[in-house]
């Protein structure tokens, strides 16, 4: 790799002297635990498969190739790792290998027309596509982890990521096409993807990078406003402003997990910068406001919050989705029917549509049984629980927040998709993290899980200074093993502008 | 290394969040444990379950059978194989309903989807591991309390009119007859061959068949909703057996001024109005007075007659086998007690007009709550559900006390001057049963418009033991003594002549 020109730093380079293997024995054999229970997952399908084809029911993996490919990729991050030396986090990977690997295997027992491809005159089924899709997540997931070795590229240009968050939204609705009353998918040509799952990444960079800058003003001014005190309310002024696009989501995109997701995420981190309630008080009141507005305003909405309130007033009709999904849970019990064994056909249809987007879970719950959703439910947890962990011992407060904030994207979606299936909150299309069928949700995710990787780095270098205002704005990274950060503006202790303007 | 000047670091925050966020999974897990676990063993005998749909196609499903055995309905299998059902008479089509891979389900089919395919007993692996794949199904047979012979008879009796018959043993609530016209031939709408053009003609037709109207047909009770009123006012004390109204008899000539709104009565020459002593309760009942009937409701109050229905069943559908509509004695919403709008609309609906509204089987439960000296019992269709584990038998449930032992004897003993006495047999001609004490009580409800009135029976025998009670109702066909007192009395006889001899 050569140095960037420009003083966009993307990925640092990394000296071929720099590169010493260290190894990840913990990574390796929780990778080993995941590969035996999926080729026991794909064992079980495959024995299931056959008997109901009618022939002898051998306990073998279904597609042993792809699953081969999956286990390989996963072992090709892990010796990455190892061979860059990084001291990153190693709970995370076999976490989320083991929710992607569950979610090929759901892939692989769907009917594989729900998802037409052609690639090279080859068509493709819906597992093909999903095992292509979870290389390119692992594989970006595995860049970041290994390459992204400075945070100024993140931290600096925190203006220019929410511009390119906004333009992206404001691309859907110029290019959007609208699927089932919502509009989500960009496409262009043959390539089509949903920036929301995008833009969830640059939101959270985004908020990182503003909140740690404006903490101390947030976490300690206050307006008195007659008797009470309340936070200052110039800087009030992005909460309004999110709120209002998570409203304008609503209205325009009819996306609900969307703006759900974004809020709840925002809160969070307001809360995580200031640690004052009132904030999220507010939020939530703000939030009620909103919902009621919306229930009142826009069909959509009344209609899914109808729809959660009493699935069974018109089980054949608008309720269908979410009756069909407690269905499949019941179906389940305990321990499930096992893979490829639930999901009865009628008249050849899957019972539940949009089941490889929407309702991966309520498959699963079906056929993995009670004892699948709790394991399932556990990975996310532990996932976040990585990630705040990861937060809490960051250097600074821009990479706790990032890595709050991005634990919190993966761990918040997960809560909003399978409340939803699970009848707890009103259903909202979104993706079910890892698991889903999506591109653009298994490679936004795969950054996620590679900018927690980076993040994870106890070896990596200090942040940089806050910024100087006016200051010299470039070379502002430093990486590990320099002596000293590289660059004239790194004063010892250095003012901020909030600090100054006190 | 933080430039933030004293802030407590954000890792106590990350905390608190991650707290906040796991307590949110919990909800997940519990949600998840009350759905998989909890609620499964209902959720899986669903009639629209795609498995208990996915069952039904390819097994050939129990019998169903009477309460002598006679076997209702039988399998045949179309050109592919495939099995299909027969009915054995059309008078049963609202009851067991069909079962089309066209069309659906509908009835006891329906509702006993998961027993009679077997989905609820089966085994999700069963097989699948046995190298063939074969299933390993084995439907469920139902045995009903309902009998044939009665059953058709009912159906016959009512004739080319539109209308509903309910019997039921009153001490067990066990359903002997459940009769609704028109019937339709759910035979072929099972039958693959003949499911569209019998569906086309059924579903259009505008008697509307598949309506089941002893149970989902409701309609404006007129006088024998006279007994909910009394089982008020008895239960709550608002009256007693010899209660009379000294404003009654002239209010017969000139009507009962409510709130300035004028009651008005049938004429009533045999009771001497206006100059003869006022009528008792048991009189009252006999000859059938609203005028009675109207101050009665009064003194009870608009809550504690809707409480009082409410405890018969009224305001919710039916604890039943198949599925129920709602009885009502008001739109509800009303300022005044219980529900209704006022007074006038209060001493209407306690002689079964205003805003009533009731189903067949509900007046045939108030007849059956009265004959078990006040005890309600749930009514119930299948008595015994037999499959390879053995049989699971349905036994008799109490649902509630209604009113008293001694109030219900004080209404059984009206309800047989009402059949046998001087002046009610020439209200319910043809309704009492020879040798056997009846009670009764005959109704006809009065239409908007020029419509003709419903023809309404209440009642059950003997009146010292009672064994049978009965709910007729034939749609617009004149008053209660014309059409549904002779069919109950001909139903009645027949009973006491096969079942209940």
């Amino acid at each position: 790799m050569t140095a960037p020109a420009g003083p966009v730093p993307l990925a640092r380079p990394t000296a071929r002297a720099r590169l010493r293997p260290a190894p990840r024995p913990r990574e390796l054999a929780l990778l080993g635990i995941v590969a035996v229970a999926l080729l026991a997952g794909s064992a079980s399908l495959g024995a299931t498969e056959r008997a109901l084809a009618g022939q002898p029911a051998v306990l073998a993996p279904v597609h042993p190739f792809q699953l081969g490919i999956y286990l390989a990729a996963l072992l090709a991050a892990h010796l990455a790792q190892v061979v860059a030396g990084r001291r990153t986090d190693q709970v995370l990977l076999p976490a989320v290998g083991l929710l992607g690997g569950i979610g090929l295997l759901l892939m692989e027992r769907l009917p594989q027309d729900l998802v037409g491809a052609s690639i090279a005159g080859r068509s493709l089924g819906l597992s093909d596509v999903h095992l292509v899709w979870l290389l390119v997540a692992i594989g970006a997931a595995t860049a970041v982890a290994v390459a992204a070795r400075s945070d100024a590229w993140l931290r600096r240009y925190k203006y220019t990521w929410a511009a390119f968050g906004i333009a992206l939204l404001l691309a859907t609705f110029v290019l959007g096409r609208e699927v089932d009353g919502a509009l989500l998918t960009i496409s262009v040509g043959p390539l089509s993807g949903q920036p929301s799952e995008l833009l969830k990444v640059i939101l959270v960079i985004f908020l990182a990078g503003y909140l740690s800058e404006f903490r101390p003003i947030l976490a300690t001014e206050s307006t008195r406003l007659g008797p009470i005190r309340v936070p200052p309310v110039p800087y009030l002024l992005p909460m309004l402003a999110m709120w209002a696009v998570a409203f304008l989501i609503v209205v325009f995109q009819r996306d609900l997990g969307a703006a759900f997701l974004f809020f709840a995420v925002f809160l969070a981190l307001l809360y995580i910068a200031t640690g004052r309630a009132a904030y999220v008080v507010l939020g939530v009141a703000l939030g009620i406001l909103g919902a009621l507005l919306a229930y009142r305003l826009f069909g959509h909405v009344r209609a899914r919050v109808d729809i959660w309130l009493d699935p069974f007033a018109d089980p054949l009709g608008a309720g269908y989705q979410v009756v069909q999904s407690l269905y499949a849970f019941a179906r389940g019990g305990v321990f499930g029917t096992g893979l490829g064994a639930g999901l009865p056909l009628v008249d050849g249809r899957l019972p539940v549509p949009a089941i490889h987007t929407d309702f991966p879970l309520a498959a699963l719950g079906e056929e993995l049984g009670l004892a699948g959703v709790l394991a399932i439910l556990g990975c996310y947890l532990v996932i976040v629980e990585r990630g705040l962990r990861i937060a809490a011992s960051a250097a600074d407060d821009f990479r706790a927040l990032l890595a709050a904030g991005l634990a919190l994207v993966v761990g918040v979606q997960a809560f909003i998709i399978a409340g939803g299936n699970l009848r707890i909150i009103p259903l909202t299309g979104i993706t079910l993290p890892f698991i889903s069928y999506g591109g653009s949700s298994l490679l936004a995710n795969g950054i996620v899980v590679g900018l927690l990787l980076a993040l994870s780095d106890r070896g990596v270098g200090p942040p940089p200074a806050p910024r100087t205002p006016g200051g010299l704005r470039f070379r502002l990274g430093s990486r590990r093993g320099s002596a000293a950060p590289v660059g004239p503006a790194t004063p010892a202790r250095p003012a901020t502008p909030a600090a100054s303007a006190r | 290394m933080n430039a933030t000047d004293g802030l407590r670091p954000v890792s106590g925050n990350v905390l608190r969040v991650g707290r906040v966020l796991t307590v949110a999974f919990a909800v997940l897990a519990v949600g998840a444990g009350y759905w998989q676990v909890i609620r499964a063993p209902e959720f899986d005998r669903a009639p629209d379950n795609p498995a208990v749909i996915a069952a039904g196609r390819s097994v050939a499903r129990g019998i169903i059978r009477d309460r002598d055995g006679t076997v209702l309905v039988t399998n045949a299998r179309d050109v592919n194989g495939d099995p299909y059902r027969k009915y054995a008479d059309r008078s049963l089509s609202t009851v067991l309903g069909y079962v089309s891979r066209q069309y659906g389900t509908a009835g006891l089919e329906r509702a006993y989807s998961a027993e009679l395919t077997g989905a609820v007993s089966t085994d999700p692996l069963g097989g699948l591991f046995g190298g063939s794949g074969a299933s390993t199904v084995r439907p469920d047979d139902l045995s009903l309390a309902l009998s044939l012979p009665l059953q058709r008879a009912a159906v016959k009796a009512l004739g080319a009119s539109r209308g509903a018959v309910v019997m039921l043993d009153p001490a067990t609530g066990e359903i002997l007859a459940l009769a609704s016209t028109p019937t339709f031939d759910a035979s072929a709408i099972a039958n693959p061959a003949t499911a569209a053009g019998a569906w086309g003609q059924v579903s259009t037709d505008p008697a509307t068949p598949l309506l089941d109207r002893a149970t989902l047909g409701q309609y404006v009770p007129g006088s024998v909703f006279k007994i909910v009123t009394s089982i008020a006012a008895l239960a709550t004390g608002a009256i007693g057996p010899a209660t009379s109204y000294p404003q009654q008899p002239g209010a017969e000539r000139d009507g009962l001024l409510v709130s300035g709104y004028r009651v008005r009565d049938g004429h009533h020459p045999f009771t001497g109005s206006g100059t003869a002593a006022p009528l008792r309760f048991d009189e009252a009942i006999e000859v059938s007075c609203n005028i009675y009937f109207a101050l009665t409701g009064l003194a009870v109050g608009g809550e504690r007659l809707a409480e009082s229905a409410a405890s018969l069943g009224f305001g919710a559908p039916l604890p039943f086998d198949l599925p129920t509509a709602g009885s009502q004695v008001t739109n509800g919403g009303g300022s005044f007690g219980g529900g209704f709008s006022d007074d006038v609309e209060l001493a209407n609906a306690a002689y079964g007009q205003a805003q009533t509204l009731v189903t067949p089987l509900q007046m045939a439960l108030v007849a059956g709550a009265v004959a078990n000296g006040g005890v309600l019992m749930k009514p119930h269709l299948v008595t015994g559900i037999s499959g390879p584990d053995g049989t699971r038998t349905v036994a008799p449930e109490a649902w509630r006390r209604v009113i008293s032992n001694e109030g219900a004897q004080t209404i059984a003993a009206a309800m047989e001057r009402a059949v046998e006495g001087r002046w009610g047999r020439l209200f319910t001609p043809g309704a009492a049963v020879p040798g056997i004490p009846t009670a009764g009580k005959s109704g006809t409800a009065e239409l908007e418009g020029t419509l003709q009135p419903h023809s309404w029976f209440i009642g059950f025998a003997p009146v010292d033991h009672p064994r049978v009670a009965i709910a007729v109702l034939v749609e617009g066909s004149g008053s209660g003594g014309q059409r549904a007192s002779p069919i109950a009395g001909s139903l009645l006889r027949l009973f006491f002549a096969t079942v209940g001899r």
